[in-house]
């Protein structure tokens, strides 16, 4: 779709993944051993063939930065657009710091007018889906529609989502931002396709109350009589805001084979930053099952039930089992962890035992903590 | 302020040559790609190293001079990006061959730098390292640009341990010299100018990291394994100097609930259930429940079926391999796939070979000797093997009354109706069968005749129709011309699509005649481009798969020197060719030969020289233990190198008397009129056995101090094969066969088996001789070396049936 243009929003933080995003933007989160949240969309773009594409960020942007370099892990590198990171930035009129995700793209609007685009796609850095935007461009293009979102039925609580109640022609009538009681069972993906000129109208309208898409632009849209159309998505779709719905969509990953279809390279394939390692070492005689494991690790002990992404050292007679380990984390002799989320660089020391029941981030400043206090759940032998 | 000093320095002091011109013996592995393109440790190509190092060494300029069919190799490759090698100025040049008419060497040529000369004028840094494309190793090139002018070198040779690597640096000025005066220059290559070069200052800087040429297939897969233990694969993959490869996506390694691994290194992508010892699997490979794999190397995008079992093996790219398949192989000589093979358990795999002759039954030449022991290695090896001949009027006469009588045929020939008969002889488990046909198989000699190609035409024809007698083959095997319209015979028959591989042992002889003939045969639908058909070319343009003697003899047809007329059929069937080398019986052996003097082993060499006073007192030569004894077994023909041998002859025996020289042969009476003169001349050191008798010919392999066969071309050769296994050292001209089995003695590494020389020379090969006789005389210690290791080597037949079961494996299985 050479006439699209897509933005992408990777400002937010994501504050229920705590301690996770404590450095780092949530689209720049691992996930899956090898990728990062950001992977899925970008890679989604380049299969659809958009090749013009705005990243706006705002919190802590700089490991995504390093991360996307040029785009050309996606083929992203072209002559003719390509990847243009879109950084908040001062004016004669004071700073702007972005107030929403509306008021971000007002605030880049230069950006998409240079491009003259006939329509723009909106989406967010950190959702995880396989999805060819062009079926939607072209739902939006045959229904001669002002705004299109795409949807999904998400499988827990609806309060979280923006509900989407439609006509059979697939014509928005309502949309309730995080209802107490919803009254339907399709939800807004976060997901949008804009005419140009729609886009403009909405987003400069009173630009000191519509900062946001969910909260304020689709209502003002919906008020105004505009054709709001609905594009109903059936893949898997989900959005990671907390600790538990992340390492839950890993354990995903191991139990059921069709999620994601990682190893579907012909359909939608998603790619991502090759790290320069060589292939993971099995060392002598261990036990490794049900387990996804990266280039680049050395494993002496046993692995179960876990996902471990690069450089990851597992020393002899240790054992991890439920857990999800980010890259280069060192695991001692003999040390015993079940049901954690590792983070990148922790370094566990030998005979360390972390036994929890609710699922647990682990990070060096909870290391060195435990060390100081040894708590509960900390025996060394 | 910028200097310009500052400047050159971060451009580099190095530009780099990769040299990727040779092929080396991998067989089927390098059949559609490059050594350098092959994969090693599970996702890298073995250039990935070479070029890994040219980046970590800070060079920026780089040729690759690549080989034949480098679409793989570019592919990889690309712009150079990984490497960092996509730059404005300098970056990465692949510059292939502009003289598709040069026969690749063992390493690049001037000539070769010649072609393309701008490149290495234009190229702005002071030195250059010429290095290889097929090492695995770790090295930082500045350090020795260091040691090299610390040495106030011409050349420094990078050397590992005893291994000579093909990597030199000295400056882009001294280059040039050598590649702008290729043409009246004494020396090819670099390596030529090290070895031979008076008053050239060279130095040798010792490399100490894990290093490995691939050079066959045992040490790409020990070398794959090496891999495995951390103290070699840490010095490889080292966290300061990282090793980059082209970029892929793929997720990471799934392992399921029936996992089990012993130390194995496994790419992304690969789905494990099943148990890895020993192993390293490639990206995207798939490993199913119950299946084992030890000790092999899995390459990529390979699936491994349920309760499958792979020991020892090298599984190219997309090979399946089927539910409950038992693949077997050695260190030594490992199971190879080929690309997209699928591989199956056999209950018993079914084989026909036509020939027009075999052992013990029929005998001409070589042919005969290898069709007979092809057969019975193979019945060894468990396949049920028919062979089917002529009865021509010699084995009726000898073996008249065992012959089975089977039935009675009349064959279509020429729109008449011939009689034929069917006769069988069980032998060593082998099933003969005879073709009797009074018509045109009567006479005593067996070839020779006008109506050759009619006669053969008519045994073709013969065979495809009584293929309805037998269980059906899996596999037809053919000899040279005298069976090549078979695989177009087959094609109008009932019989279409069964599987062929036409061998070509020489090309010489190719069955030209009248196209009347295809009439005769009954084809239908051929489309004539002359009077004359060709019925080798047929064969060539119609079989399933060609092979030929060796590997080297392969790559030489594709030169018309060698291929002649049918060099372009061959060339299209590029992909479809191999080169077998042919071995010789285990029985050929001085620790059990009854026919020599003395028996001996590697280990009391001492006793060959009872057998070499033998062969001089039999030889009425003067018994001397000191002499220097030439020895030769042959027809005595234009192109095993009589030419070269009288020249040589007239020019070493002279102010040498202690070299001595026997020949047993028969042939050309102009030769052997020349020889007789220089026997004249020099009565004490030459005695010509004239008469060829093939059956006493072992006490001159047991004899002798050197053997040689200067050859003009040699398909495969069974003679310097024979002489290895005698430790009697062979002299030999680089071709054919005699090029994949012996190799050239380097006095510093102490390396080598034999002595080669390149050119077709009178001078080149008096020099290999004088070589071997200063080896002899000065190196007595670095002699007894050279002979231990020739008598090592393993060119049996046993190998070779291998190679031929797993040819007849891959092409059933197409």
């Amino acid at each position: 779709m050479k006439k699209t243009l897509a933005m992408v929003l990777v400002g937010g933080r994501g504050t229920r993944l705590e301690r996770i995003t404590l450095h780092t933007a949530k689209p720049a989160v691992s996930f899956g051993g090898k990728y990062k949240l950001i992977d899925f969309v970008l890679s989604n773009l380049t299969n659809s063939g958009i090749g013009k594409v705005g990243i706006i960020t705002q919190y802590e942007p700089y490991e995504l930065m390093n991360y996307i370099e040029h785009g050309s892990t996606w083929d992203l590198d072209v002559n003719d657009g390509g990847i243009s990171f879109l950084t908040p930035y001062t004016t004669i009129d004071g700073d702007q710091w972005q107030k929403g995700t509306a008021h971000a793209i007002m605030q880049h609007f230069r950006y998409i007018e240079h491009h003259k685009p006939e329509d723009v796609l909106i989406l967010g850095g950190d959702h995880i889906y396989k999805m060819n935007y062009n079926d939607m461009i072209k739902h939006h293009q045959k229904n001669n529609a002002d705004l299109t979102i795409a949807t999904f039925t998400p499988n827990e609580d609806l309060s979280r989502f923006g509900i989407i109640n439609a006509d059979e022609n697939d014509f928005v009538t309502s949309f309730e931002e995080k209802p107490k009681d919803p009254k339907s069972t399709t939800a807004s993906m976060g997901i949008y396709v804009f005419k140009t000129d729609v886009l403009k109208t909405l987003v400069t309208m009173n630009i000191d109350q519509n900062f946001d898409f969910g909260k304020d632009i689709i209502p003002l849209a919906l008020k105004k009589g505009m054709r709001v159309v609905r594009y109903h998505f059936d893949g898997y779709f989900r959005d990671v805001g907390t600790v538990e719905s992340l390492y839950e969509e890993h354990m995903n990953l191991l139990d059921n084979p069709q999620y994601l279809k990682l190893h579907d390279y012909q359909n939608l394939p998603i790619f991502t930053k090759s790290s320069n390692l060589p292939p993971h070492h099995i060392a002598k005689r261990t036990l490794v099952r049900n387990s996804m494991i990266s280039d680049g690790c050395i494993i002496h002990g046993e692995v179960k039930h876990s996902i471990l992404s690069s450089k990851v050292v597992v020393k002899n007679k240790a054992k991890i089992e439920d857990c999800v380990v980010f890259s280069n984390v060192k695991i001692g002799e003999n040390a015993i962890i079940k049901k954690a989320i590792i983070m990148d660089d922790s370094v566990i020391l030998a005979n360390t035992e972390l036994i929890f029941e609710k699922v647990t981030v682990i990070d060096n400043d909870y290391l060195w903590k435990l060390g100081e206090q040894d708590g509960q759940n900390i025996r060394r032998r | 302020m910028i200097t310009y000093g500052s400047w050159v320095s971060k451009m580099g002091r190095i530009f780099a040559v990769v040299d990727a011109t040779f092929k080396e013996n991998l067989d089927q592995l390098t059949l559609h790609r490059m050594p350098g393109a092959l994969p090693f440790a599970g996702k890298f190509r073995l250039i990935d190293f070479t070029l890994s190092n040219i980046r970590n060494s800070d060079i920026t300029n780089v040729a690759i001079f690549p080989y034949g069919n480098y679409r793989s190799l570019q592919d990889h490759i690309g712009s150079g990006k990984r490497w960092d090698l996509d730059r404005r100025t300098d970056g990465l040049f692949i510059l292939p061959p502009k003289n598709l008419y040069i026969i690749p060497g063992e390493s690049i040529t001037f000539q070769r730098m010649y072609e393309h000369i701008e490149y290495f004028k234009r190229s702005t840094q002071e030195y250059v390292v010429v290095t290889a494309a097929n090492i695995v190793w770790n090295i930082q090139f500045e350090q020795v640009l260091d040691y090299h002018l610390k040495k106030a070198a011409d050349i420094t040779e990078i050397l590992y341990e005893n291994i000579r690597l093909k990597t030199y640096i000295l400056s882009k000025q001294l280059l040039l010299e050598y590649i702008e005066t290729y043409d009246t220059l004494e020396y090819r290559t670099i390596a030529d100018v090290v070895k031979n070069a008076p008053n050239l200052k060279r130095a040798i800087y010792r490399h100490s990291g894990y290093t490995r040429t691939i050079t066959d297939a045992f040490n790409f897969l020990k070398s794959n394994l090496d891999m495995l233990s951390f103290s070699n694969g840490r010095q490889v993959f080292r966290e300061d100097r990282p090793v980059y490869s082209k970029e892929k996506t793929a997720p990471p390694a799934k392992y399921l609930s029936n996992a089990y691994l012993e130390n194995a290194l496994v790419s992304a992508g690969s789905i494990i259930d099943g148990t890895l010892i020993n192993t390293i699997i490639g990206r995207d490979v798939i490993i199913k429940k119950g299946a084992i794999i030890r000790n092999s190397f899995i390459m990529s995008n390979s699936v491994i079926e349920e309760d499958a079992f792979i020991d020892y093996a090298i599984l190219d790219k997309q090979t399946v391999v089927k539910k409950k398949t038992v693949i077997t192989g050695t260190l030594t000589s490992p199971y190879v796939s080929q690309k997209e093979q699928i591989v199956t358990n056999f209950e018993r795999m079914r084989v026909l070979i036509v020939a027009s002759e075999s052992y013990p039954f029929i005998k001409t030449g070589g042919l005969a000797d290898v069709t007979g022991a092809l057969a019975r290695n193979l019945v060894r090896k468990g396949v049920d093997t028919t062979v089917i001949l002529p009865l021509y009027k010699k084995i009726k006469d000898d073996f008249d009354e065992s012959l089975k009588r089977e039935r009675a045929r009349t064959i279509m020939f020429d729109d008449k109706t011939y009689k034929i008969k069917l006769f069988s002889y069980v032998y060593k488990k082998v099933n003969f069968y005879f073709i009797e046909s009074f018509d045109f198989f009567d006479q005593v000699e067996i070839y020779g005749f006008d109506n050759d190609p009619d006669r053969f035409g008519f045994f073709n024809k013969a065979v495809v129709d009584i293929l309805d007698y037998f269980d059906d083959f899996d596999i037809i095997h053919l000899h040279d011309w005298h069976t090549a319209m078979i695989p177009i015979l087959l094609d109008n028959s009932p019989y279409k699509g069964m599987k062929t591989l036409l061998t070509i042992h020489n090309i010489d002889y190719q069955g030209k005649t009248s196209s009347s003939l295809i009439n005769k045969l009954g084809i239908e639908n051929f489309i004539f481009r002359s009077e004359e058909i060709n019925m080798l070319e047929i064969g060539i343009n119609t079989a399933t798969k060609l092979s030929t003697v060796s590997p080297t003899y392969r790559e030489e047809l594709k030169f018309e020197y060698f291929g002649k007329n049918l060099t372009y059929s061959l060339l299209t069937r590029d992909r479809d060719f191999y080169g077998i080398l042919n071995g010789i019986s285990s029985k050929l052996s001085p620790e059990i030969d009854k026919s020599i003097h003395t028996n001996y082993d590697r280990d009391t060499l001492d006793l060959k020289l009872e057998n070499k006073r033998f062969l001089q007192r039999e030889m009425d030569l003067e018994v001397n233990d000191e002499a220097f004894v030439m020895g030769m077994v042959t027809r005595i023909v234009e192109h095993k190198g009589f030419d070269l041998v009288i020249h040589m002859l007239e020019r070493v025996l002279k102010d040498h008397p202690d070299i001595q020289f026997v020949l047993l042969g028969s042939g050309d009476e102009r030769y052997i009129g020349e020889l007789r003169k220089i026997e004249k001349r020099y009565p004490a050191q030459i005695r010509l056995n004239i008469g060829y008798d093939s059956t006493t010919p072992n006490y001159i392999y047991a004899g002798a101090d050197v053997f040689l066969m200067p050859s003009r071309f040699e398909p495969c050769g069974l003679g310097q094969m024979i002489a290895l296994a005698y430790g009697t050292l062979p002299i030999v001209r680089k071709t054919g066969g005699l090029n994949d089995t012996v190799e050239n003695y380097d006095p510093l590494t102490r390396k080598g088996n034999g002595f080669v020389f390149e050119n077709y020379d009178v001078n080149e090969f008096t020099n290999a001789v004088f070589e071997a006789y200063l080896a002899y005389k000065k190196h007595p210690d670095h002699f007894l070396v050279l002979k231990r290791r020739a008598m090592k080597e393993d060119f049996s037949l046993k190998k070779s049936t291998q190679r031929y079961i797993e040819l007849y494996r891959a092409i059933i299985e197409l």
